[in-house]
């Protein structure tokens, strides 16, 4: 019963079809957080104070720590989807992104204080731009749950296959928050 | 020895849907979907044309009172909403792209066939969304384009607005899956030897199609998402009051905008450059050069959008680039009418329904750029926007490069989908109505346009010299219904009682001819091996197909399985096994519009439950694995 | 440019026409790949950049707004677009009017235009390309006559259920007759009348009495327009009586209120109104 189609050994099989489609979401999501920080710098070329008086320039050096540490979760995200363990590194890029998330959701917070999206343009921006980045990381908080539930069970193919595409979103979750971050606080450095 | 006929019937057994109304609400099968799509796509088809008629009807005297101007606004909005987002598109990418495309690649299904019927489902549930509004006195009133401060809070404070940026997020969702499921289909699921060369100029179509719509359509739902914040937390994004700018709805409306318009026509071009050749009899003239057309005006689409704001009063600088881009868009277009012109001359032309709806298209659709050609001469926009005779270029280009292809469509693909052949008479008949009754339609509004008729009035005085042209336009508009139903009659009909079509009445180009009317649940028996672009003309592939069914080759048969290949020259990468028939879609679309019920009468703590559940139904969506190979 | 797009419709058709008549012979690929390059490529280019030069080059000099008034012989005329009419305001002299526009015949007018609510747009379309009326900025378009007349403009972007009666006149007058005008239209009203402050003068202004609200518009001098509610109605006794009855069924959707007057009531509010020239 050779019902088989030989593999063309030209063929270079590189990325399964879950790794094409959360390609596919990170392209549109892209084209949405460009239009966003787009808005960002046309607003804020529209107003000759920004931040309007009154509000507070934005932090620099908690974002960019913060940023940082983020940007090293992309190492055991790397290291789940090639390596024979992954449970472990995705445990461990799950126990820093929480970290990274709890320390953003103060920082929000403690921001709403001081501005709020109600009163400016600014506000209303900021938090916007802020508010959909971290929205994806918490979506990637949950997706690196569900594989280590998913894990509980051993490993399969189709495990393997959902740790590569969800490593592939977690790198453009973290190319995402290095552009929202450096938006959000470019006002401190042009001066 | 397994016979063909045993190969068959296990294919029959493992692809065989459920039987009877759960088949349907549980079909993954990239036909079903199409098909159901294809139904829905022409009830909001005939919603806008019934729209359009009461329009008509209003504007066909001058101070006329069949409808007032709270009514005539929700007329025109949801005309122009229903037409581009829930007749169009969905007709195109949604009914004509996820029936054709597989076939056309030599492919069991799209890459993500749960995620087809979840596309459909959602699409469905926006279009019920939206009409629950208007039905209800909501309707969105402030044109599809919605600007602000017009549709801010203070100035629109019912619900209606709230259907226009929950309808159209709603409705986006749909699409954006189509169009992801298109481009990985086009890209990864091609039969063994179809090089990306060698793919019908109907997947360069779709496929530029495709990317328009995952690029650009996040602009629009920035806008929406801003707008929903704005009128209903607060925020401040377009009124300069508090350092908004009404300009910022305007640049991230036709950001999206325009490259919309080139999204609506390309599958339409893509549907005409197979018509061409099935009617002709021979290759399209200049292949690589209207491949490359139709991914090209997609692309430098990106670049004109603010051509729609020529007399906003932004510098003229920026105009002048603006005008200089969009002449840059118009070569793509030149090229490819210019290359079905010369393949329809240098062919030997059957000039049967489907070509004769080409052959209006490429008249209207040149009419329709003409007119935009004059729009790039900025002075010249600057007295003719917001004129009919905008209105008129449009709906030469929409309703000549749009609606004709996919009336052509139509009747080609019929014996391939029902198994019978339509009426050829009535069909000429109903093309002959379609085109006079449309040009008597829209015709006159470049003139009222010229004579100074703006757009978006709900009536108009007796003495401007307007009233002739107008009942001229009515009376088209009225010819042109009998037409679209006359053609539909006689779908209906040749559908009951047409001759048996068998697998290739027109000695088609593609690969769909080259399997049964209508096709299996399984489209191909066994996998075929494409060498050229028109697969179904190369009889030796073929007859190698059949020896390779008789010898198992190729054949599939393990499970429900699918044909991966190389991105760029269709070499065989893997096989994968496809999910096959889910409750899930349908579940999660139910849950999405329970979301989008809660968001409109702005619940959010069930809002935010709701969410919960979407969250929880995409956790059993992705319970059941695949089989391991 | 009708010329040129008759030609290339006719080309195109002349094509398709020829392929009827042709048909039974079937054509080699090269000469056909060689039109298309030509007409497809070449032809539309050279066409598009001479298009593009003439009209985005060279005539939109004409057509761009033009700089503040800067010469002295120009004149200066602000407009406020409102849901759903036309405030006019003459800087120089303190005038306010709405809904009519008078300008010295051959002259350069700048008219500078900005929104009170939602996006309008400036549109005399014998006199000039339309202009976007923003609240964000101030937009500014030139009128210029060069014959005396009555020129009808109109509102040219969608701002509510009233946008279809959103139109205005401009009046071209030989200098001399447009001086006299402006100096009329700077008079203050002669008469006061109680009924009118009682139930107008929340909106509408007449100068030389207590009312001077600019809610809606200046009613100073009424009673010389042309025509009432943006060009709605003209302006004759029985119309304007009409209005005073019932705005929302004249004009459904206006911001103007139904007041519930009395037939006794509206008799002497048109007979003030009227008398207001």
């Amino acid at each position: 019963m050779s019902d088989v189609v030989a593999v063309d050994t030209r063929a270079r099989e590189r990325f399964p079809l879950g790794v094409w489609g959360i390609a596919m979401l990170i392209a549109t999501e892209a084209a949405l957080f460009a239009m966003m920080v787009g808005s960002y710098f046309y607003l804020r070329f529209k107003n000759a104070q920004w931040p309007p008086a009154g509000t507070p320039e934005p932090k620099v050096v908690v974002p960019l720590v913060l940023l940082g540490v983020l940007m090293l979760t992309a190492f055991p995200m790397w290291k789940a989807a090639s390596s024979a363990t992954p449970r472990r590194w995705l445990l461990l890029a799950l126990v820093v992104q929480s970290g990274y998330f709890a320390m953003e959701v103060s920082d929000f917070r403690d921001d709403l204080r001081h501005f709020t999206p109600q009163q400016h343009a600014y506000g209303s921006i900021y938090y916007t731009l802020l508010g959909a980045d971290h929205g994806h990381v918490a979506v990637g908080l949950l997706l690196d749950a569900w594989l280590l539930w998913k894990l509980l069970f051993g490993m399969t193919e189709f495990r393997r296959k959902a740790i590569r595409a969800i490593a592939l979103y977690w790198y453009a979750v973290i190319v995402l928050t290095i552009v929202v971050t450096l938006t959000v606080t470019s006002p401190a450095f042009a001066r | 020895m397994t016979s063909v006929a045993e190969r068959v019937d296990r294919l029959e057994r493992q692809w065989a849907e459920r039987p009877g109304v759960l088949g349907w609400l549980t079909t993954t099968d990239h036909k079903r979907v199409g098909l159901l799509y294809f139904w829905t796509t022409l009830v909001f088809f005939g919603a806008g044309g019934v729209e359009a008629l009461i329009m008509r009807s209003q504007l066909i005297q001058p101070n006329n009172d069949l409808v007032g101007p709270e009514t005539f606004d929700q007329l025109f909005t949801v005309h122009g909403m229903t037409m581009i987002f829930w007749f169009i598109i969905p007709m195109t990418t949604g009914a004509f792209g996820n029936y054709l495309v597989p076939l056309m690649i030599g492919a069991r299904d799209m890459a993500f066939p749960r995620m087809n019927a979840l596309s459909f489902w959602i699409f469905l549930a926006s279009g019920i969304f939206l009409y629950i509004g208007l039905f209800s006195g909501f309707g969105p009133d402030a044109g599809w384009f919605n600007y602000v401060p017009l549709a801010d809070r203070l100035h629109d404070p019912s619900r209606n607005i709230e259907f226009y940026t929950l309808g159209l997020a709603f409705n986006s969702i749909a699409s954006t899956l189509t169009a992801a499921n298109l481009i990985v289909t086009i890209l990864k699921l091609r039969a063994p030897g179809m090089s990306f060369n060698r793919m019908p100029l109907f997947c360069f179509a779709f496929l530029a199609a495709s990317f328009g719509l995952i690029f650009a359509l996040p602009s629009l739902s920035v806008d929406l998402i801003f707008l929903f914040l704005q009128r209903n937390l607060g925020f401040h994004f377009f009124d300069v009051a508090h350092g908004g700018s009404s300009f910022l709805w305007q640049h991230l409306f036709w950001f999206f905008g325009h490259p919309e318009v080139y999204i609506l026509i390309v599958p339409a071009f893509g549907i005409a450059t197979e018509i061409i050749p099935a009617f002709t009899r021979r290759k399209m003239i200049a292949f690589p050069l209207v491949a490359i057309a139709e991914l090209l005006v997609v692309f430098i689409g990106f670049g004109v959008w603010a051509h729609h704001m020529f007399a906003t009063g932004l510098p003229t600088t920026t105009l002048v680039f603006f005008a200089g881009a969009t002449s840059m868009v118009v070569i793509p277009s030149t090229i490819q009418v210019f290359a079905w012109c010369m393949s329809i001359y240098a062919g030997r032309p059957k000039f049967k329904t489907p070509l004769l709806f080409i052959i209006g298209f490429i008249v209207m659709f040149v009419a329709g750029g003409l007119t935009g050609i004059m729009f790039l001469a900025i002075p010249f926009d600057q007295q003719t926007t917001d004129t009919y005779f905008v209105v008129a270029h449009f709906h030469y280009i929409i309703f000549g490069a749009a609606v004709f292809p996919i009336f052509g469509g139509m009747y080609y693909w019929f014996p391939k989908v029902t198994g019978k052949l339509y009426f050829e008479r009535p069909g000429q008949i109903s093309f002959w109505i379609i085109f006079a009754g449309t040009n008597l339609l829209f015709f006159p509004m470049h003139i009222v346009g010229l004579l100074g008729m703006p757009r978006r009035v709900y009536t108009y005085p007796g003495d401007m010299g307007w009233t002739s042209y107008n009942v001229i336009e009515s009376i088209g508009g009225y010819i042109t219904a009998v037409g679209i139903l006359a053609l539909f009659t006689n779908l209906v009909v040749s559908y009951f009682r047409g001759a048996p079509a068998g697998p290739d009445p027109w000695h088609g180009p593609t690969l769909e001819w080259s399997v049964p009317s209508p096709p299996p649940e399984y489209n191909f028996a066994v996998i075929p091996t494409v060498s050229s672009a028109y697969a179904n003309w190369d009889a030796d592939d073929r007859e190698r197909d059949g020896h390779r069914l008789t010898a198992g080759v190729g054949t599939l048969e393990r499970g429900h399985e699918q044909h991966v290949s190389s991105l760029i020259d269709g070499w065989t990468s893997e096989i994968v096994d496809m999910p096959h028939s889910s409750p899930w879609p349908i579940a999660l679309a139910l849950a999405l519009s329970l979301l989008f019920a809660m968001l409109v009468i702005t619940h959010y703590l069930f809002a935010a439950i709701f969410a919960v559940v979407i969250a929880l139904t995409l956790l059993g969506w992705h319970g059941k694995e695949p089989q391991e190979s | 440019m009708l010329g040129g797009s008759v030609v290339g419709l006719g080309l195109i058709v002349a094509i398709l026409v020829a392929a009827w008549f042709k048909r039974g012979v079937e054509g080699a690929d090269r000469p056909g790949t060689i039109t298309v390059i030509a007409l497809g490529i070449v032809t539309p280019i050279l066409v598009l950049a001479a298009l593009f030069a003439y009209s985005d080059i060279f005539l939109i000099r004409g057509t761009s707004p033009p700089a503040a008034a800067a010469a002295t012989n120009d004149l200066d005329v602000r407009v406020i677009g409102h849901q759903f009419w036309w405030e006019v305001r003459y800087p120089g002299s303190g005038v306010v009017t709405a809904n009519e526009i008078h300008i010295p015949v051959r002259t350069h007018v700048i008219v500078s235009v900005h929104s009170d609510d939602v996006i309008h747009s400036f549109w005399v379309p014998q006199l000039n390309r339309k202009i976007d009326v923003f609240p964000d900025q101030v937009n500014r378009v030139e009128l210029y006559a060069d014959k005396p007349g009555r020129y009808r403009g109109q509102c040219a972007e969608f701002c509510g259920l009233q946008h279809a009666h959103m139109g205005f006149y401009v009046f071209a007058d030989p200098p001399a007759e447009f001086a006299k005008w402006l100096r009329a239209q700077a008079r203050p009203a002669k008469r006061f009348n109680a009924l009118f402050d009682d139930k107008c003068s929340s909106c509408h202004a007449i100068q030389g009495t207590p009312a001077h609200s600019h809610v809606g518009p200046d009613l100073t001098h009424v009673g010389s327009r042309t025509s009432l509610a943006a060009l709605t109605i003209p302006n004759t006794p029985a119309h304007l009586a009409e209005w005073l009855r019932n705005p929302q069924q004249v004009k459904p959707g206006s911001l103007m209120p139904d007041l519930n007057l009395t037939s006794s009531q509206v008799r002497r509010l048109t007979r003030y109104l009227e008398s207001l020239k």
